[in-house]
């Protein structure tokens, strides 16, 4: 099974969700968020992004992979976004890939976009100031073992500051 | 009991139960006997008329589909599905202007009555395909016919300038002079031969070069603007981006029928109250807390989106 399961249903689309997520893809296109590539795929429902360590951080010169996956009602629920390995060290990232950031879980609202996500992301690597894995790591990890997706953990979000 | 002496009104509606019944079913025929004993029995009932006429769209009889539709309008002219289905009769009759009035008719009534339904959806999507239906054709014919009217016209304006050039040198009579570019080297076929010439001569070729040239000047200015023109129409009959200011940020698609909030951003009604329901009671841009019913129409949007569609029809095309 790939890495995708996570329990999702792979439902398709639907017509709102498909439509929108066209919409973002071609502004994706003309005006992509700054250090961030689209990998072209065939699917409009799973998109896989690189990211770009941004220049003067702790993570200047490195490449990261986001996988983001698109549930049938986008953007009335969230995206599934997951770095593929191997996952920035960072204090909000798991080793599994999961991240602990709260828009893209309760905080989620239908007028983000990939895009705004992506900038959240990228904000969230540049502030930080340790390499380091979160403290519960090891015991969040073994808990996903079943290939839980991080949008059925109960999160309880980390200090903003890093 | 007393099912024998029950009232035509009692009967009729029992004869549309059961037409309800058997068009659920697909039995349409079954369907469409019941509701005409119903109209029978009652004639001024319009949901006999628009049940059946239900039942003839399944069947794609579309005659009989707009013979029902009328008649359930004469007697209810506010009933949305009558207007629905006579707009998608008028369609397949290729009658594209009468199909978007009684479309609209269909979802501004809908819309009052029974908001974010699924009819009003579907009405929309009908709406829309017809709206770019008419815009597909028109454009095929225009963009046939344009190219040919600008020649046309390119060709009157060279001959107008032809002749007017013409003109001027039949005017400079027995002059040697036969052509505009030999009135420019004037100057220097003087200079070559000693032939002496008066300073009236001279001052007239001097007046005619200037003319010509400025003949010259406007016909080139002319056929400028006119490629100016034409160009302009056609990028206007292009599809292009909907301007963003136009469209919801949620469904990041042009505006049906937006709804603003107390913090002043518009979104598209059926999604907005989607959010409120299902994501939570807050603005999903400014994310200041947000109650249904503190949501209201914006009007002035709504008319400009109108505006605009009605410009860029293209703009009616669904993903």
């Amino acid at each position: 099974m790939s890495s995708s399961g996570y329990g999702q249903k792979e439902k398709v689309l639907s017509r709102i969700a498909a439509n929108r997520l066209q919409k973002e893809l071609t502004e994706w296109q003309v005006n992509a968020p700054c250090g961030f590539k689209h990998k072209v795929t065939d699917s409009l429902q799973r998109w896989i992004i690189e990211v770009h360590g941004a220049p003067n951080t702790l993570y200047e010169g490195e490449q990261f992979h986001l996988q983001v996956d698109f549930p049938e009602h986008y953007p009335m629920e969230a995206p599934q976004v997951i770095f593929m390995q191997v996952p920035p060290m960072h204090p909000h990232i798991y080793s599994n890939g999961h991240i602990c950031l709260d828009i893209l879980y309760d905080s989620w609202s239908p007028a983000m976009t990939v895009s705004s996500i992506c900038i959240s992301i990228l904000s969230m690597l540049s502030s930080s100031t340790v390499k380091a894995r979160p403290p519960d790591d090891d015991r969040y990890v073994r808990n996903c073992r079943n290939g839980r997706s991080p949008k059925e953990t109960r999160w309880w979000f980390h200090d903003d500051k890093v | 009991m007393a099912r024998e002496v029950a009232s035509p009104q009692k009967q009729a509606e029992l004869l549309k139960d059961q037409g309800n019944m058997y068009f659920k079913k697909d039995r349409l025929a079954a369907a469409i006997e019941a509701y005409t004993e119903a109209i029978t029995l009652c004639p001024n009932v319009p949901v006999y008329w628009t049940n059946r006429a239900l039942c003839h769209r399944r069947r794609n009889e579309w005659a009989n589909v707009e013979g029902d539709c009328k008649k359930a309008l004469e007697l209810d002219n506010t009933s949305v599905k009558a207007h629905y289905m006579w707009g998608l009769a008028l369609l397949q009759r290729k009658e594209y202007g009468d199909a978007v009035k009684e479309l609209e008719k269909a979802l501004d009534l809908g819309r009052e009555r029974i908001p974010g339904n699924y009819m009003v959806v579907e009405i929309w999507q009908e709406l829309a395909k017809a709206r770019y239906t008419e815009w597909e054709q028109g454009a095929t014919i225009r963009r046939r016919h344009q190219p040919a009217v600008k020649e046309f016209c390119q060709s009157l304006m060279k001959e107008e300038f032809e002749k007017r050039v013409r003109e001027v040198r039949e005017a400079a009579g027995s002059s040697r002079i036969d052509d505009a570019d030999s009135i420019l080297f004037i100057d220097e076929q003087k200079d070559g031969c000693e032939q002496q010439q008066t300073d009236e001569q001279l001052s007239a070729d001097q007046r005619r070069i200037e003319l010509l040239s400025q003949l010259s000047k406007d016909h080139q200015e002319r056929l400028e603007t006119l490629a100016d023109v034409f160009e302009k129409a056609q990028k206007q009959d292009l599809p292009a981006e909907i301007p963003e200011y136009l469209c919801c940020k949620i469904t990041m698609d042009i505006f049906r029928d937006p709804v603003i909030t107390p913090s002043g951003v518009s979104y598209e009604r059926a999604v907005l109250y989607e959010h409120l329901r299902k994501v939570g009671k807050f603005d999903p841009l400014t994310r200041a807390t947000l109650h249904p019913n503190q949501v209201v129409p914006n009007l002035a949007l709504k008319e400009a989106v109108q505006a605009y569609l009605k410009d860029h029809s293209w703009a009616y095309k669904q993903g």
